[in-house]
């Protein structure tokens, strides 16, 4: 099972053309800052994305977040690294 | 009067989408799943200046391009393993409305209540698998206004 740093519907776009949800719904928001890669969306369907902003919300702070690929991707990019001897 | 953002001030001026027009949502949803993003909706934005339950769907308007089905599945759904595919007729037909909102081909399905999630539910129908699952994303890098 896959806990995501920050959950988000990954077909939620607003006028920015960013996929947005809220901070509060980071397992961790200390996490969530701009230029992090984040895994985010649900256990069902993760994606690697790239915090764009937080943006103040009367009701909250929405975060944007810039969809960079699948998990899937960057764990094989990850497998593929064999550290210098 | 609400101090929060309106969808109405997002909706585009584009034409009607005819009935055959597919919208297409990453999945597998599931009534949590679809209960949390119609909050998040009411969390931030109103419409007409009343509470909105709201669900994003994405609307194949062209036969090619990046409006189009593959155009969809391959970038904005690209890290879905499966999608939900229904024509917008079949919404409408239900008794939902669609917005188009942001920015093309994005929509917005509006629900009248929580008690509406279930018939959406439906409505999407079983998940199909995205055949572009996995391609390479094109970064949104830039689109900040």
């Amino acid at each position: 099972m896959i806990t995501v740093d920050i959950r988000a519907d990954l077909n939620s776009e607003d006028q920015t053309g960013y996929v947005w949800t809220l901070l509060a719904d980071a397992r961790d928001p200390s996490l969530i800052k701009p230029g992090e890669l984040v895994v985010a969306g649900d256990e069902d369907a993760p994606a690697v994305a790239v915090v764009v902003d937080l943006v103040e919300h009367p009701h909250g702070t929405i975060v944007h977040l810039d969809v960079v690929g699948t998990l899937d991707r960057f764990l094989a990019l990850a497998r593929r690294v064999v550290p210098a001897a | 009067m609400s101090d929060l953002p309106d969808l109405r001030d997002h909706v585009r001026d584009d034409p009607t989408p005819r009935d055959a027009v597919v919208l297409i949502r990453g999945g597998p949803d599931a009534v949590e799943k679809l209960v949390a993003q119609a909050e998040r909706v009411r969390t931030i934005f109103v419409l007409d200046g009343e509470p909105v339950l709201g669900i994003s769907v994405y609307a194949a308007l062209d036969d090619i391009g990046p409006a189009s089905v593959d155009g969809i599945l391959a970038d904005k759904l690209v890290t879905y393993r499966v999608v939900h595919l229904v024509p917008l007729g079949e919404l409408a037909g239900a008794g939902f409305t669609v917005l188009p909102t942001f920015r093309r081909p994005h929509m917005t399905v509006v629900l009248g209540g929580l008690d509406r999630v279930e018939p959406l539910l439906a409505a999407l129908g079983p998940s199909q698998r995205n055949p572009h699952y996995g391609e390479e994303v094109r970064r949104r890098k830039g689109r900040l206004t």
